[in-house]
């Protein structure tokens, strides 16, 4: 009897699907996902331009065109994998590789102001300190170690070399995850229009389905939060078919952190963090 | 080489956050009299919880065993949990005591909990789900609209499996 019934859920496939659990479908896709990092690691090298070229060498002519218009302003490109935690990846090694390249001890003093904000921010919205604070601590010991001259200080290559490091790499994703969310949900009534128009879920649900977990891919929801909570400028610039009829021409969009609009204007700040967004994928650019 | 410091490191942070949980576990204890968790004497990787069924549900009166499972990329990969109680649900293998729910599978995050994660699976007890079922005959009943047919079924695998034999 119960037998009889089980085939009927289980249709008229003759494989039996009932011997394979949900978690063997999950330690399968994660195989297979291994399988995707040997081919790109988690931050790719340095590349110049034409490698994103030759990706489209017999593609749209929009595209090559575009890409001819990038090199006038940039010059190199440095792939992330597409594991939809792409955006977060570009901006953590950006933002590190900034600091280290530039030295910038005022920025490094800011940023951390204002991860303490966030770490407050998490407490009042009632996340107990335990979940969020490993993810915490291994971001700002990677903000301390970019800076030079101290015991634990790295170099550029051990820099890449982190960052292509699932323990440390993942810990720092999760963090920007843990501050977006903190961020979303703390300015709920800002942020509930943007997302009622993306997924007709409530703050709370997007923050639980779209931001905190792993490998879920962002929108523009997760960088106006990213870039505000750290008070960090991002530029986005779009690689995709799109044309209008005076020709083709490269569209880019400065995300501004909101406590930089006020006092000076917004257009005078040069975002330092670039990235390239094509449907569906953010890679870090290199200005010229 | 590259690997096994990969999965030393892996392994000291997720013990380092199951103590974190274990601690916050024993001093909360009065606090959910609803879950009891408790962890294995000999390994921090191995917990079992006693969950009480919701009240107005047919599973109200029983007392529920899970066991969970956590994996060695602890929090940043989800914990596995089972029910060892027999349960008639539709989101719970009748067989393997499988559970169906979004924050063990696809929608976990490290701002879940062992205890939490009890919580949600309370709130799945009261709230079933018969679309996505592993209970194919619980679904049906639900889908079909028989609700009654599934309070009973539901009822008399409480009394049978999750409530302390009399006499």
């Amino acid at each position: 009897m119960e037998k009889e019934e089980e085939k009927g859920c289980n249709s008229s496939s003759s494989l039996n699907w009932e011997s394979f659990r949900d978690d063997d479908i999950m330690h399968q896709h994660s195989a297979i996902l291994d399988e995707e990092a040997f081919k790109v690691p988690f931050v790719g090298d340095k590349e110049p331009l034409s490698a994103l070229a030759a990706e489209y060498h017999s593609g749209s002519p929009i595209l090559l065109e575009k890409i001819k218009l990038l090199e006038e302003n940039y010059s190199a490109i440095r792939r992330t994998r597409g594991d939809g935690n792409c955006f977060f990846r570009s901006f953590m090694f950006s933002y590190l590789e900034h600091i280290l390249e530039t030295q910038d001890k005022v920025e490094v003093d800011r940023v951390m102001a204002n991860v303490e904000e966030c770490r407050k921010t998490l407490q009042g919205l009632g996340y107990a300190d335990f979940t969020f604070e490993d993810f915490f601590s291994l971001f700002l010991e990677q903000l301390e170690s970019v800076i030079q001259g101290e015991d634990a200080s790295i170099s550029h290559d051990e820099l890449v070399k982190r960052s292509r490091d699932q323990s440390v790499s993942d810990y720092v994703v999760m963090f920007f995850r843990f501050v977006t969310s903190g961020e979303i949900r703390k300015r709920s009534e800002f942020f509930e229009p943007f997302i009622l128009g993306l997924t007709n879920a409530t703050v709370d649900q997007f923050c639980k389905t779209s931001v905190e977990p792993m490998g879920e891919e962002s929108d523009h929801v997760q960088i106006i939060a990213l870039s505000d909570a750290l008070g960090v400028p991002i530029r986005v610039v779009y690689l995709d078919r799109s044309s209008c009829e005076t020709g083709v021409s490269v569209n880019h969009h400065d995300f501004i952190p909101c406590a930089l609009q006020n006092g000076e204007s917004s257009s005078e700040i040069n975002p330092y963090i670039t990235l390239l967004y094509r449907p569906g994928h953010y890679d870090i650019l290199y200005s010229k | 080489m590259k690997f096994s410091c990969w999965s030393f490191l892996q392994l000291q942070a997720s013990r380092a956050r199951l103590f974190k949980e274990y601690k916050e576990v024993q001093r909360e204890k009065s606090a959910d009299p609803d879950i009891q968790l408790v962890c294995d004497d000999s390994n921090i990787f191995k917990w079992t919880a006693l969950i009480k069924g919701p009240s107005e549900t047919p599973y109200e009166g029983g007392v529920f065993q899970l066991a969970f499972a956590v994996p060695e990329q602890y929090p940043l990969q989800p914990p596995q949990v089972r029910f060892l109680t027999k349960i008639f649900h539709p989101n719970v293998h009748f067989k393997t005591g499988e559970i169906c729910l979004d924050i063990l599978k696809n929608a976990w995050s490290p701002a879940w909990t062992l205890q939490s994660v009890c919580r949600a699976i309370i709130a799945l007890m009261a709230h079933p789900e018969p679309d996505s079922p592993l209970n194919c005959d619980s679904g049906n009943l639900l889908r079909s609209g028989d609700l009654r047919g599934f309070q009973s079924m539901a009822k008399m695998y409480t009394r049978l499996a999750a409530m302390p034999k009399k006499g």
